[in-house]
C-alpha cells in the first residue's frame, strides 16, 4: 500500500491538471479512501484486501476495454482532518471517483467535501443516515444505511414477541443515527424502549449503565459501538449478570471475527446486524469469500471486505458505462447503473428521503460455539435462534 | 425502595469503590510526586499506558499471565521514573513549575507516540478466562479482577504507607517533602530521594495499568483519560495529601458511577469534573487538605 501512496504523492506536483487530463492509454486510476492505520485500521485492513480482489477481477476480465484499472488508495488515519486532506489530494490527482469507506464521522466529511468539488464518490460501508439523506447528486451508497441494520434487528425482536428493549449506543454519527432508527422502529412495532443510554467515546465502565438495565430487566439489549467498545461492553454484562433473553449488536464491532477472539465466552450468543455473509444467494458469493480468505492470509473477512470489493466492481463498470473518465459522465452512469455483484444488487434510488442509495436488507447472525451462523432472514437458511432465556 | 433497587444501589456503590480504589491507586502515584517535588506529572497516565502495554506485550508473546508480569512492570516503572527524574527533570534545577510541568508534558509526548509506532493505533485487549469471572455477595455481583484491581490498590497503599513512616528512607523522603534544604543540610542525598519518590509515582502507575488490563483495551493515546482522572482525584483529596488522594479516588469512582445509574450516563465525566469544580470554588485546599486539620 505504501507504494500506492508515494505514487499519489509524485501526482501531486500536477495539481493543475483538470480531471479529464487522465490520459486516454495506460491505467485507469480510481480514487479510494480508508483508514489504513488509527483506530480503524482493523477494518481498514478488511477494505485493502476487498479492494485487492476487487481489482484483480477486473484486470483479470480485461479491465476497462482493455485498460487496466488501478486504485489510488489514501489513508485518513482514521481522523476526520487526515480524511479531508486525502480527499484533496485524490481531488487533484483527477481521479473519475472515489471509493469512500468506513466510519461515517469521517465519511461524511469527506463525502460533503467531494460532492463540493463534484467529484462522485461512491461510499461502501459508511451507513450514517444523513450521508445520503439528504445527500448530494454526487453522493451514492452501494450498502446499507444505518435504519436497516435497526430494522432487521427489531424485526427479530417483533417475530420473537419482545415487549421491552434497551440501549446503548455510542454518541458517534453512526451509532446514533443505529440508535435513532431503532426508537422509530420500537414505536411502529409497539415495544417500550425501557432504557436509552448513550456514552462518550473513551468510556470504559458500562457497568452503572448495565445495571439501570438489569434493574429493569428488559427481553433484549441493543447495543451499538465500535470494536474495542463491543468487547468491554459484552465482558461487563456477563460481570453484572444482565440477562435479556437476547444481546443485540448493531454490527460495526460486533460483526468482527476479533469480536468472537477478544470476548470469548462473553460474547457467545450474541445476535448482530451485518451488510453480508457468506451465505448469501447471490452469484459468485463463495467465489469471493475464497479470495477474500487468500487476500487477508488465512482470516475470516468480515462484510466490509465485502462492500469495498463491490465498491471496485461498481466503479470500474461505472466508468466503463460512462465510456470516459470525465467526472460528470460516471455521475451520470452511476445513476443509470443497475447490477448485481457478489455482495449483493446495486442501483442508485431515491426513496424515503434518501438520495442515490441503494436498498439492500441486511442480514443477521449469532455468535453460536464460537462462529457466526446466520439466522435472519429466510433466504440465507438460518439455523434457530439461541435466547439467554 | 424495594428490595431490587437496595440490590442495585448496593451492586453500583460496590462497582464505584472498586473502580474507585483504582483511580485512588493512579491519584497517589501523583500526589507522592507533587508531595515530595511540587511537581505536577503530566505524564504520569503515559505511565500508566506503558504499564498495560508491557503487560499486552508479555501476554501476547510469551502467554505471561497480566498479574504475573506485576514483577516485571513495577521494577521498570520505578526504574523508569528514576532515571527520568535523575536525568531529565533534575537537570531543569530550580525552575520549578512551568519548566517541569513542560518537560512532563513533552515526555507524555514521547510515551504516547512511541507506543503508537510500536504497537499501532488501533485498540487492543487481552482475553484472560477470568476476565468475567463474578461471585455474589450478599446479591451483589462482584468481578474477580475489579476486585483483585481493588485489593491490588490496598496493599499498594499500605507498603507505600509502611515505608513512608516505618522505615529510615520513609523519613527521608518525608524530610525532603518538608523541607528539602533543611533535609539536605541533615545529610539526606535530596537528589537521591527525589529520584526514588518519582521511581514510586511511575511504578505506582504502571502497577494501575497491569491491574486494568484484564478489565479494558489498552491504545497509544489511553493515557490522557487517566491524567485528568489522576488530576481530578488529587485535586478532590488535597494535592500532596496521600490519605486524600485514596479518598478522592474512592469519592471519584462513587460519584461517577452513582451518577451513571440515576441520573444518565451521558454526563458520567461531567459528574467528576462537577465535583472538582464545586471543590476548587469552595475549597481550593481539597476536601481532606491541610485546613481540616486547624479548624
Amino acid at each position: 500500500m505504501r507504494k500506492v501512496t508515494f505514487l499519489t504523492l509524485a501526482l501531486t506536483p500536477l495539481l493543475a491538471l483538470p480531471a479529464s487530463a487522465q490520459s486516454s492509454t495506460g491505467t485507469i486510476k480510481i480514487g479510494a479512501i480508508t483508514s489504513v492505520t488509527g483506530r480503524f485500521a482493523e477494518f481498514g485492513k478488511m477494505q485493502l484486501a476487498g479492494f485487492k480482489v476487487g481489482v484483480a477481477e477486473v484486470n483479470r476480465k480485461g479491465g476497462i476495454n482493455g485498460r487496466k484499472i488501478e486504485l489510488l488508495i489514501e489513508d485518513n488515519a482514521s481522523d476526520v482532518n487526515k480524511g479531508l486532506a486525502a480527499a484533496e489530494r485524490l481531488v487533484n490527482a483527477g481521479v473519475p471517483l472515489v471509493i469512500n469507506e468506513y466510519s461515517s464521522s469521517l465519511v461524511k466529511a469527506q463525502a460533503q467535501y467531494l460532492a463540493r468539488q463534484k467529484v462522485p464518490n461512491l461510499i461502501v460501508t459508511s451507513s450514517g443516515d444523513d450521508i445520503t439523506k439528504p445527500g448530494s447528486d454526487y453522493i451514492f451508497r452501494l450498502n446499507q444505511p444505518a435504519t436497516e441494520y435497526a430494522r432487521v434487528i427489531f424485526n427479530i425482536f417483533r417475530d420473537n414477541k419482545f415487549k421491552s428493549v434497551a440501549i446503548i449506543a455510542g454518541t458517534g454519527a453512526f451509532e446514533k443515527s443505529v440508535a435513532d432508527a431503532a426508537q422509530d422502529f420500537a414505536k411502529l412495532y409497539n415495544i417500550t424502549i425501557v432504557e436509552d443510554q448513550r456514552y462518550d467515546k473513551g468510556l470504559t465502565d458500562f457497568r452503572p449503565v448495565l445495571n439501570r438495565i438489569k434493574a429493569k430487566n428488559p427481553d433484549g439489549i441493543l447495543m451499538v459501538s465500535y470494536a474495542e467498545d463491543s468487547v468491554a461492553l459484552m465482558r461487563q454484562a456477563r460481570e453484572v449478570g444482565v440477562k435479556p433473553r437476547l444481546f443485540a449488536g448493531g454490527a460495526a464491532g460486533f460483526a468482527l471475527p476479533d469480536f468472537i477472539k477478544d470476548s470469548g465466552s462473553a460474547g457467545e450468543s450474541v445476535i448482530t446486524a451485518t451488510a453480508w455473509v457468506p451465505q448469501l444467494r447471490y452469484a459468485g458469493v463463495q467465489k469471493l469469500n475464497v479470495d477474500l480468505k487468500t487476500a487477508l492470509g488465512g482470516q475470516e473477512p468480515s462484510y466490509h471486505a465485502a462492500q469495498a470489493y463491490a465498491g471496485v466492481i461498481v466503479a470500474a463498470e461505472a466508468i466503463r458505462k460512462a465510456g470516459s473518465t470525465d467526472r460528470e459522465k460516471v455521475k451520470a452512469a452511476l445513476n443509470a447503473l443497475n447490477m448485481t455483484t457478489a455482495f449483493g444488487p446495486v442501483q442508485f434510488k431515491d426513496y424515503d428521503g434518501f438520495r442515490n442509495q441503494n436498498p439492500l436488507a441486511m442480514v443477521a447472525q449469532q455468535v453460536q460455539g464460537g462462529a457466526f451462523v446466520p439466522i435472519y432472514p429466510k433466504s440465507v437458511v438460518p439455523r434457530p435462534i439461541k435466547f439467554e432465556r | 425502595m424495594d428490595s431490587a433497587s437496595v440490590t442495585a444501589f448496593f451492586q453500583t456503590l460496590v462497582q464505584g469503590l472498586l473502580t474507585g480504589g483504582l483511580y485512588a491507586l493512579i491519584g497517589t502515584g501523583l500526589s507522592l510526586i507533587f508531595g515530595v517535588m511540587k511537581v505536577i506529572n503530566f505524564a504520569h497516565g503515559d505511565f500508566l499506558a506503558i504499564g498495560m502495554f508491557i503487560t499486552l506485550a508479555l501476554f501476547k508473546a510469551f502467554n505471561i499471565d497480566p498479574y504475573l508480569s506485576l514483577l516485571v512492570v513495577a521494577p521498570a516503572g520505578f526504574a523508569l521514573g528514576f532515571l527520568i527524574q535523575r536525568f531529565v527533570l533534575a537537570r531543569l534545577g530550580d525552575r520549578l513549575g512551568e519548566g517541569s510541568m513542560l518537560a512532563t508534558l513533552g515526555l507524555g509526548l514521547i510515551v504516547s507516540n512511541t507506543l503508537l509506532l510500536t504497537f499501532g493505533a488501533q485498540p487492543q485487549s487481552i482475553n484472560v478466562p477470568y476476565a468475567t469471572t463474578t461471585f455474589q455477595f450478599a446479591g451483589v455481583q462482584i468481578s474477580i479482577p475489579l476486585l483483585v484491581a481493588g485489593l491490588g490498590t490496598l496493599v499498594a497503599i499500605v507498603g507505600l504507607n509502611l515505608l513512608l513512616y516505618r522505615t529510615e528512607l520513609g523519613r527521608a523522603i518525608r524530610a525532603t517533602a518538608q523541607n528539602p534544604l533543611g533535609a539536605e543540610l541533615q545529610g539526606v542525598k535530596t537528589t537521591q530521594i527525589q529520584a526514588i519518590v518519582f521511581g514510586l509515582g511511575v511504578a505506582f502507575a504502571a502497577i494501575a495499568g497491569v491491574l486494568l488490563m484484564p478489565l479494558l483495551y489498552t491504545f497509544p493515546t489511553v493515557g490522557e483519560n487517566y491524567t485528568t482522572k489522576a488530576f481530578i482525584v488529587t485535586v478532590l483529596g488535597g494535592l500532596g495529601n496521600l490519605p486524600g488522594a485514596v479518598a478522592g479516588g474512592l469519592v471519584l469512582g462513587v460519584i461517577e458511577s452513582l451518577g451513571a445509574f440515576y441520573i444518565s450516563n451521558n454526563y458520567r465525566d461531567a459528574y467528576g469534573l462537577i465535583a472538582f469544580l464545586l471543590v476548587l470554588l469552595l475549597r481550593p485546599e481539597g476536601l481532606f487538605g491541610k485546613t481540616v486539620k486547624r479548624v
